[in-house]
């Protein structure tokens, strides 16, 4: 009898459909892999920030995360410990294969080389950055120095 | 590596296609259970010129837009073959022609690649291709034709090739819309003066529309036009007030416009009118349950039986054939070419790209929802095509200038997309198709799974009698196995023979118009095989060929040298007769005069139903008549006087005797509402007659004795009641005594006097006979004692003499 033949041939025709959205399915899935590989390897360049409030505080900060935020709260990436910075005040960010400034609307303002910015700028090496009184300088692509141990010297007593 | 996977995908939709193709070359063995059957092979040519055109389709796209989407031509290529097949299996013709369409469509669009349009020339000129839109819809309302003869008169024809102008006249909306739309945004002006040229245009389309009769479209319009508007601008508003304009519209069309009220009564409420105003949705429905989930197989379904399958109806028709399992597939397909729309739309190079692009994907899932739904219940009813996979010329050109358009924006697309300022209406229309599909998924498994098996015993299910032209149905014997109605012929030939006409009222028939009657109708299960068989060969055969197993024999308790003998006795009088044994209540004997010819059903049988004497009802059973003077005969053997003196006396008299109660037997009787004195059937009255033969007992009637089971042989179909004891037997005895006098059997004649006029003649076996115990009744629908007394002795005569 053709009945049972064509059973099996039925089977076979609802395994194809399947196949067809599975293998759909698989490269979608495989697509979405490969450029989540792809930005995962993205190397970000490292950004190293001088922080310098009046003459008292001076720091260093060396960074590779994407996007660094700026404030007077503690909790920020990089905290500028002024009254006169906002909590949230700006941010730093990597895209388009370069580093941006953008104010997140802050109270003073922030100041790119002396000017104010309203929209995100770009920002490249060299360039100073004020939030309200506190200075950042901007070294790009640099690794920070690391002063080489010094050897202490033997004493002698 | 992108083209790789396009390639692969599109082998694989060549095997699927392929192998339906197989399947429906072989249906035809599959059906008729034979290899000596005429193979189908005309499809065969849809499958060559899917092939051929769409090997250049690829070629052509690989060079031209190398960067495009890889998913969307094998997915829309799939979609066009799979319903193709679809439209050559349901009709030949319609798929010749949509196979010429199709490579027509997709070679001149491949070709056309060639020439580089490009999609800003839409832009430049988009006032003047939108009038030219709307002057060919225009002039379908002076030149338009339809190419079914009736009905809306939507096309443009000559030459025996027509087109539908409003079919793409939806997509140049779109382009319309994402044209000027795209210009005038961000819009900085209020909503009112910034819609108002796309208000009028609209206006204008949606009135050409509405004028024509094309509702579908028109609806589509509405909502195409709000979900448009709503993504570039992206305020909620939108949708509220085109919702409330579409609701608006709906009910001024309700009232004013017969052909809305008609989709929108069949919507609601579909059952109250299954043959007229909603038979094509409960057609459909039925196909669907039919097709449960594995479905019935390509070219073994009934897709047929719904009407327009190939167009309004295809999904339906796939859902009969490939079931459940075909129809997640289906959407899924839908599915995946939508949510590829939205990707392009969102990594389009420019606003006009972003909004034409989800524009046409809203299009496609729009109208697909739509009709989907329609066909499921879902939605009321728009006769609008399923993209892709529709019969249609028109809808086919539509659907593959969007699917180019997609495409082209897809190559166009660049590593930096436009910027979007409210992404919300994106995600809103993603989840909205989305949940659309998981409705429909749904709802589709609610009706094959959770109804399905009330909707395929409905009898307007018109695949029964299909089933029964191919599987033998059980055949009806006497109790000496002599034929009464059989089914014999070929297969997919088979024809129910009624070898005894006289006994027509009480076998019945069935027949694929007026149903069925009698016995064939209470014993359906039986000889339909759907009872009796194990459930594992019921599964199995539903399975291979979507019909029961063959049907089994049975065996009634009938006596046909006696009931010839009968037939001849009452002759041509209006009446009933019955002959039963008195102790085991099978009917020996059932006559019902006047009768029918169940052989000559198609010529007869609208008279039948309206003939004033009745000859469809079975008079022994179903007839209901005064019981006259027979009260006293049994009130003095009960009551011992000659009538019941009060109302509770005679309702317990009939209890006793069972005429407050119909009978309990396989067969069609006379309602009896309990509690309610009045008239008797024959059988009830030959029941309550029994006890004086049967030693004061109330036997149980039986007609269908046993069952001729595939594994078992014949086994017995047991009485449906008990028997119930009525009178002391001494008190019976006497009565009947009394009233044999000194014949071999006793005997009551009523007394004719109410009006209308009939004879009761009771006779019964007397406690000494040492044979089957007997008892008679003759009823005659005339003022005749003596002939009834005559027919009654010489029947008992030939009964218990030798």
């Amino acid at each position: 009898m053709s009945a049972p033949i064509v059973l099996g041939l039925r089977l076979f025709l609802g395994l194809t459909l399947y196949l067809f959205l599975g293998w759909v399915l698989l490269t979608i899935w495989r697509d979405i892999r490969q450029q989540g590989k792809l930005l995962a390897e993205k190397k970000i360049p490292g950004i190293n920030l001088t922080i310098k409030i009046g003459e008292k505080y001076s720091q260093n900060h060396f960074s590779t995360q994407s996007e660094l935020l700026l404030g007077r709260d503690p909790h920020c990436d990089i905290p500028l410990p002024d009254e006169t910075v906002s909590v949230r005040h700006a941010r730093l960010s990597y895209h388009h294969a370069q580093w941006w400034i953008e104010d997140l609307g802050s109270t003073n303002g922030t100041q790119l080389n002396k000017e104010h910015i309203s929209i995100p700028t770009v920002v490249i090496n060299g360039d100073q950055i004020e939030c309200g009184k506190a200075a950042v300088t901007i070294s790009l692509g640099i690794e920070p120095s690391h002063p080489k141990t010094q050897k202490i010297p033997k004493m002698e007593i | 590596m992108v083209k790789n996977i396009e390639s692969r995908l599109f082998m694989l939709a060549a095997l699927f296609l392929a192998i339906y193709s197989v399947i429906l070359t072989l249906s035809p063995s599959v059906r008729e259970r034979s290899w000596d059957v005429a193979y189908l092979w005309q499809h065969w040519v849809g499958f060559l010129l899917w092939s051929a055109v769409f090997a250049y389709a690829y070629k052509e796209f690989k060079r031209e837009f190398s960067e495009s989407d890889p998913f969307l031509l094998p997915i829309a290529a799939l979609l066009t073959g799979w319903g193709l097949l679809t439209i050559w299996r349901l009709s030949p013709l319609f798929g010749f022609r949509q196979s010429l369409w199709m490579a027509g469509i997709v070679f001149a669009i491949s070709f056309s690649l060639r020439f580089k349009l490009d999609l800003e020339l839409f832009r430049r000129y988009k006032y003047l291709i939108l009038a030219g839109g709307l002057l060919l819809t225009f002039l379908t309302l002076i030149l338009g034709s339809n190419p079914a003869g009736t009905g809306p008169r939507l096309w443009l024809g000559c030459c025996g090739l027509y087109f539908q102008p409003s079919e793409p006249l939806k997509l140049l909306l779109v382009g319309y819309l994402a044209a000027y739309l795209a210009d005038r945004l961000p819009a900085r002006d209020r909503l009112i003066p910034l819609l108002l040229p796309t208000i009028l245009v609209a206006g204008l389309a949606l009135l050409l529309l509405i004028v024509q009769r094309d509702l579908g479209t028109a609806s589509i319009f509405i909502i195409l036009y709000a979900t448009i508007v709503f993504l570039a601008i992206g305020r909620r508003r939108v949708l509220l007030i085109s919702g409330g304009i579409l609701l608006l519209a709906g009910l001024i069309g309700y009232f004013f416009i017969e052909l809305i009220q008609i989709r929108v009564d069949a919507w609601i409420n579909p059952w109250l009118d299954p043959s007229g105003r909603s038979y094509q949705i409960i057609q459909s429905l039925l196909a669907i349950a039919n097709g449960g989930i594995a479905g019935r197989g390509p070219g073994l379904g009934s897709p047929g039986l719904v009407p327009i399958p190939h167009s309004d109806f295809i999904f339906t028709a796939i859902a009969e054939e490939m079931g459940l399992v075909g129809v997640i597939g289906l959407l899924a397909l839908f599915g995946f070419l939508i949510s590829r729309g939205i990707r392009i739309a969102l990594l389009a190079p420019g606003r006009y790209e972003r909004l034409l692009a989800a524009g046409i994907t809203a299009y496609f899932s729009i109208q697909s929802l739509m009709i989907i739904g329609g066909n499921l219940r879902v939605l009321p009813l728009t006769g609008v095509t399923l993209p892709f996979v529709s019969y249609g010329g028109s809808s086919l050109l539509t659907s593959f200038i969007g699917l180019w358009a997609l495409l082209k924006i897809s190559d166009q697309s660049l590593d930096e997309p436009a910027p979007l300022l409210k992404p919300i209406p994106y995600y809103i229309f993603s989840a909205t198709f989305a949940l659309g599909l998981v409705v429909i998924s749904l709802v589709t498994g609610w009706w094959i799974i959770f109804r399905g098996s009330d909707l395929l015993t409905r009898t307007d299910n018109a695949r029964r009698s299909i089933s029964d032209r191919y599987v033998h149905r059980g055949d009806l014997l006497d109790r000496n196995n002599s034929p009464i109605n059989v089914s014999q012929g070929e297969t997919g030939n088979l024809t129910r023979y009624y070898l005894v006409p006289e006994l027509a009222p009480i076998t019945g028939y069935t027949h694929n118009i007026y149903g069925q009657a009698g016995l064939e109708a209470t014993l359906d299960e039986y000889l339909r095989g759907l009872r009796g068989n194990p459930a594992s060969l019921i599964w199995w055969d539903r399975l291979l060929y979507g019909t029961p197993p063959p049907g089994l024999d049975i065996r009634l308790s009938i006596d046909l040298s006696l009931q010839e003998t009968a037939d001849n006795l009452l002759g041509s009088h209006k009446g009933g007769l019955v002959l039963m044994n008195a102790n085991t209540g099978e009917l020996l004997v059932v006559v019902s005069q006047p009768s029918f010819d169940p052989n000559n059903l198609d010529e007869i049988g609208t008279e039948l139903a309206i003939d004033k004497n009745a000859p469809l009802i079975n008079r022994v059973t179903q007839g209901q008549y005064n019981p006259e003077n027979t009260i006293s005969l049994f009130s003095q053997a009960i009551l011992g006087s000659d009538s019941p003196s009060t109302s509770a006396q005679k309702m317990d008299l009939y209890q006793s005797l069972g005429f407050d109660n119909q009978p309990q037997i396989r067969i069609p009787v006379a309602e009896v509402t309990a509690g309610e004195l009045g008239n008797v059937s024959p059988l009830q009255m030959a029941l309550a007659a029994a006890i004086f033969s049967n030693n004061g007992e109330r036997p149980t009637p039986r007609i269908a004795m046993g069952l001729n089971t595939p594994m078992q042989g014949w086994v017995v179909l047991p009485a449906l009641g008990e028997p119930v004891h009525v009178l002391a037997p001494n008190t019976a005895h006497e009565t009947a005594q009394t009233l044999a006098g000194d014949k071999l059997y006793w005997s009551f004649t009523s007394e004719p006097g109410g009006d209308p006029a009939i004879t009761w003649y009771l006779a019964g076996t007397l406690p000494e006979w040492k044979g089957t115990p007997l008892i008679l009744v003759v009823l005659l629908e005339e003022n005749n004692p003596k002939l009834a007394a005559r027919i009654g002795e010489k029947l008992l005569d030939s009964a218990i003499g030798p």
